[in-house]
């Protein structure tokens, strides 16, 4: 364990206002070339959204000053690790370990079997700091954006809209593993969740869940996209699942996160104009009550 | 002179955009977030907008396709300013209908000279 020569303690995130630990993230952020920065309100929303417990995280403090913060979110068997950081200044002397730290015996306290995070790729201190914590890759997920654009023309087919419990019993009936931000717990916060279902002539056959964002009253951001071909070319059935969004929502801004670079959907993204903003390296490490790597 | 409406939430980044446009006569008009730049840009009309791409309300990408979905801001040119590897700012600039960018940091010495060029542009169409 790296020492650290700088005087500091950890005090639960719990302690403080949604503001102090808004400006505090802000912060830490502040030098990063994706630097996300939030503001109260995206915070609160991101602690509810994501189920993030603030008694298990934790702000480093030194004489009141807070150094660096990490969040721990938290569902049954499994923790993660979200939104760690340390002040540009205080960097390098030990903070971000001993706040990782914690949030790893926080997860073990509550009988996680594993924790998982994501760090951004090629974010090299991070990445390696968390090796040192005995984490692995598990898979590169990507992060996309499409701008708004002239409506799509959508193929023939019969298409039928799912309400929010239809589609969020699609989205809980996926078989394969979603990250944090695309699970189903997750997207079960959401409140403007609707989606729908398409059977092509040739059979093809699958589903798109997405969330509508509303400002003042106006739609003004698509987020949040799920989609699974149940039948057929996944980027054939994806493509006329995302012409038929973009017929009704041509000229709304959507940014999507957390796509597995390997899903056979991407191809559908591309063509109807997503453009890639970065990709994350998901890890995980099993708990010492889950069974450790071979 | 030009009214130049920065929307930018880092403080020290904002004062400094600020600074080197009003030392050469610019208007300057100010805004940390999304809402509030939306805000001053129906109201006040600027004859520019500089624009980070991150927000802490809404990312810049949305706010420039609202803006460009406006009748009365369409037409205002919009400078991103950025940190994004060139690639990426160029691939982002490009698609959401912003006039051009500026990677940051900026550069004291050419800051306010690059915005006067985009205005030139504008006005010649």
């Amino acid at each position: 364990m790296p020492v650290t020569d700088l005087p500091f303690q950890l005090a639960p995130a719990s302690r403080f206002t949604i503001e102090q630990l808004t400006a505090a993230y802000n912060q830490t952020r502040v030098d990063y070339l994706v630097p996300m920065p939030m503001n109260a309100a995206r915070l609160a929303e991101y602690i509810q959204h994501y189920d993030v417990d603030l008694e298990r995280s934790a702000v480093a403090l030194a004489d009141e000053q807070m150094l660096g913060l990490g969040m721990l979110g938290v569902r049954p068997g499994c923790a993660w690790i979200t939104r760690l950081g340390v002040l540009p200044g205080k960097r390098r002397r030990g903070v971000g370990w001993v706040l990782s730290q914690a949030l790893l015996a926080a997860g073990d306290e509550l009988g996680a079997e594993r924790t998982i995070l994501e760090v951004i790729k090629n974010n090299t201190p991070a990445y390696n700091l968390f090796l040192k914590h005995g984490f692995e890759v598990t898979r590169e997920l990507v992060v996309l954006r499409r701008p708004p654009g002239p409506p799509a023309h959508p193929p023939p087919g019969e298409a039928r809209a799912l309400g929010r419990a239809e589609a969020l019993a699609r989205l809980a009936a996926r078989p394969d593993p979603q990250s944090w931000i695309t699970g189903t717990e997750s997207l079960a916060h959401l409140e403007h969740l609707t989606g729908i279902q398409l059977v092509l002539p040739d059979g093809g056959r699958g589903w798109l869940v997405w969330q509508v964002q509303m400002f003042r009253g106006f739609p003004l951001l698509l987020s949040h996209l799920a989609l699974r071909t149940e039948q057929g070319d996944p980027a054939r059935v994806g493509n006329a699942l995302l012409a038929h969004l973009y017929q009704q929502y041509p000229d709304l801004d959507t940014h999507t996160e957390n796509f597995p670079a390997q899903d056979p959907h991407l191809p559908a993204f591309f063509d109807m104009g997503f453009m890639e903003s970065f990709r994350r390296l998901e890890m995980h490490r099993l708990n010492r009550r889950g069974e450790h790597p071979t | 002179m030009p009214k130049i409406l920065v929307i930018e939430d880092n403080p020290d980044s904002a004062e400094l955009e600020k600074r080197v446009l009003a030392a050469k006569g610019y208007e300057v008009l100010e805004a940390p977030d999304a809402e509030t730049g939306l805000q001053l840009a129906v109201d006040q009309h600027p004859d520019a907008i500089v624009l980070d791409l991150g927000l802490p309300d809404a990312d810049g990408q949305t706010l420039v396709g609202w803006m460009r979905r406006v009748p009365a801001l369409a037409h205002i040119p919009i400078i991103a300013c950025t940190a994004w590897p060139e690639e990426t700012a160029r691939k982002m600039v490009e698609a959401y209908g912003c006039d051009g960018y500026i990677r940051k940091p900026i550069s004291v010495a050419t800051f306010a000279e690059q915005i006067a060029a985009y205005l030139r542009l504008a006005k010649t169409g």
